[in-house]
């Protein structure tokens, strides 16, 4: 669904992906493992136009995505769930929302509502809260949501799990697996690599830029060297 | 000092307080959405003020139209200026120090322009020709139909603009980009499309601002420039993030600048011309104490940006 071409993608002056190739299958849950520095966010920028591209070609279906402004890109129905500053701290949890579904067309915005609430009942709570007011699970739980309103058909998420406490990392999984039932193609950068192989149905392990490892989730968990060299063992 | 001269000075703060807020809150929201400190907003208030005073001088006395006027040609001035300077060096991301100083040079574009306007139709230092009428009167205080339009116009419109950013689709969003703009890329709002918007609104209301000026003092092409100091001490003691804060910064200029220095001058003899030094001493002193301005202090009024 998505492919990347010889991709060499970084910041400023800085190269971090490296000639780097790989594909994304639709409607298939994937996992972009691998070191700090390895080039795991760096590719997610590259894929929604937020950082410089050097040269090689990234393609959605068959539409090129290099060059579009990052706006239109999510307008393809690609969604990305920043690692950080992934919502509007200033802004109320419901305008969080409402900026959320305003991509969709008006007579759909309260029903797409209507169903968030009963995929994160805790947010309609939290309504009318100054949403930099939330907890961590709380906050992680919006972000996913502003993302899941536009109705994506690929989302991709940037350590969703990180630094929250064990139960609601739980928490946070299954909600990616409700996304992946959901017929969503996920794409999710972890540092938990042991936890998100149990779950996800594709693995592609990056270190210094390159692709190590290409394969199922299941493959890579029986792959000794890669979980071992790469990914450390958890 | 005389009760009659604390009243007047009193009804000063209020007519300037307000249109330092109407300016400042163009100000404040350019900072926070664009991203720009504009030092260029002083000419967008000449500009409208010299756009009602042309009208005036043809013969439209209506202060609506004068008003409708001014708004569109500060807003056509801030868009344009947007569209030929300010967004290309965005595209090439320019330091903030080029901003800065683009924003000068595009004020002094603007100045000498409305100077060389002023000076081929010799317009200068005029009053708005609205017919001038006493509505109330005791002792020293003179109230004319002027404070009737000045005052009460600047605050419903700073009153409809809080609105606007608070409770409508469009203010979301600006607030968005003020808060996180690269989230509203990410999550597809039309970002030049707001910003456009935004400078509109900012041109605009600096417009009105020049032509409620207008009406109360004389028209000079320095005009904008001469208050945009004072302005900018009160968008500071907003922390150039907040509404409220800006709004309550306005008026506490406007006040330190003529009660308070009607008062030094009569209790201790302070010379009035010191009075240009009050917003630099402003400026100085937020920066030095409280660099964050008024806005914690106004947290839960809820604002705009960080």
């Amino acid at each position: 669904m998505i492919t990347v071409d010889h991709l060499t993608a970084g910041y400023g002056k800085l190269e971090i992906l490296q000639d780097l190739s790989l594909a994304f299958a639709a409607e298939q849950f994937s996992a972009v493992l691998g070191p700090n520095g390895s080039g795991k966010s760096t590719l997610m920028k590259a894929i929604m136009g937020l950082n410089t591209i050097f040269s090689g070609s990234i393609t959605l279906r068959t539409r090129e995505l290099i060059g579009m402004q990052t706006e239109a890109i999510s307008k393809l129905g690609i969604a990305y769930v920043p690692q950080r500053e992934n919502i509007f701290t200033e802004l109320s949890v419901l305008e969080n929302l409402q900026l959320g579904v305003r991509i969709l067309p008006r007579d759909q915005r309260e029903n797409a509502l209507n169903e968030l609430f009963e995929l994160f009942p805790i947010l309609g709570r939290r309504k009318p809260q100054k949403a930099g007011q939330l907890s961590g699970g709380e906050h992680r739980m919006l972000a996913i949501a502003i993302a899941w309103l536009s109705r994506p058909t690929i989302m991709l998420l940037d350590e969703p799990s990180a630094g929250l406490a064990p139960a609601i990392a739980t928490d946070v999984f299954n909600i990616l697996k409700e996304l992946s039932q959901q017929g969503i193609t996920l794409i999710v950068v972890e540092q938990n690599a042991r936890r998100i192989l149990q779950h996800c149905d594709y693995a592609f392990v990056l270190r210094e830029g390159r692709l190590m490892f290409d394969g199922s989730a299941q493959a890579c968990l029986e792959d000794e060297e890669t979980i071992k060299g790469y990914l450390g063992v958890h | 000092m005389p009760s009659s001269l604390l009243v007047t000075s009193l009804v000063n703060t209020i007519q300037i307080g307000s249109l330092y807020a109407l300016m400042a809150l163009g100000l404040t929201l350019t900072f926070s959405v664009i991203k720009l400190p504009n030092f260029a907003h002083a000419e967008y208030v000449t500009a409208g003020a010299y756009a009602a005073l042309i009208i005036s001088l043809a013969g439209v006395l209506n202060p609506l139209i004068i008003i409708a006027v001014a708004f569109l040609v500060g807003a056509l001035t801030a868009v344009v200026s947007h569209l030929i300077v300010f967004k290309p060096l965005e595209r090439q991301n320019v330091s903030l120090y080029t901003l800065i100083l683009a924003s000068f040079a595009v004020g002094l574009i603007i100045r000498y322009i409305l100077f060389t306007i002023a000076d081929y139709f010799n317009i200068f230092d005029l009053r708005i020709a609205i017919p001038l009428q006493i509505l109330f009167r005791t002792g020293s205080l003179i109230l004319t139909n002027l404070f009737a339009w000045v005052a009460p116009t600047s605050i419903v419109l700073v009153i409809l603009l809080t609105l606007l950013i608070n409770r409508t689709a469009l203010g979301r969003e600006m607030r968005a980009l003020a808060n996180n703009t690269i989230l509203a890329r990410v999550i597809g709002i039309p970002v030049e499309r707001v910003k456009n918007y935004t400078w509109l609104l900012v041109g605009g209301m600096a417009g009105v601002a020049g032509a409620l000026w207008g009406l109360q003092s004389a028209v000079s092409p320095l005009m904008g420039w001469a208050a945009i100091i004072s302005v900018f001490a009160a968008a500071i003691l907003g922390g150039l993030s907040s509404f409220p804060g800006t709004i309550l910064g306005a008026y506490v200029v406007a006040f330190s600048e003529n009660t308070i220095m009607l008062f030094l001058n009569f209790s201790y003899g302070v010379d009035l011309a010191y009075k240009p030094a009050i917003p630099f001493i402003i400026i100085i002193a937020v920066l030095l104490i409280r660099p964050q301005g008024l806005t914690q202090l106004l947290k839960r009024a809820g604002e705009l940006g960080r």
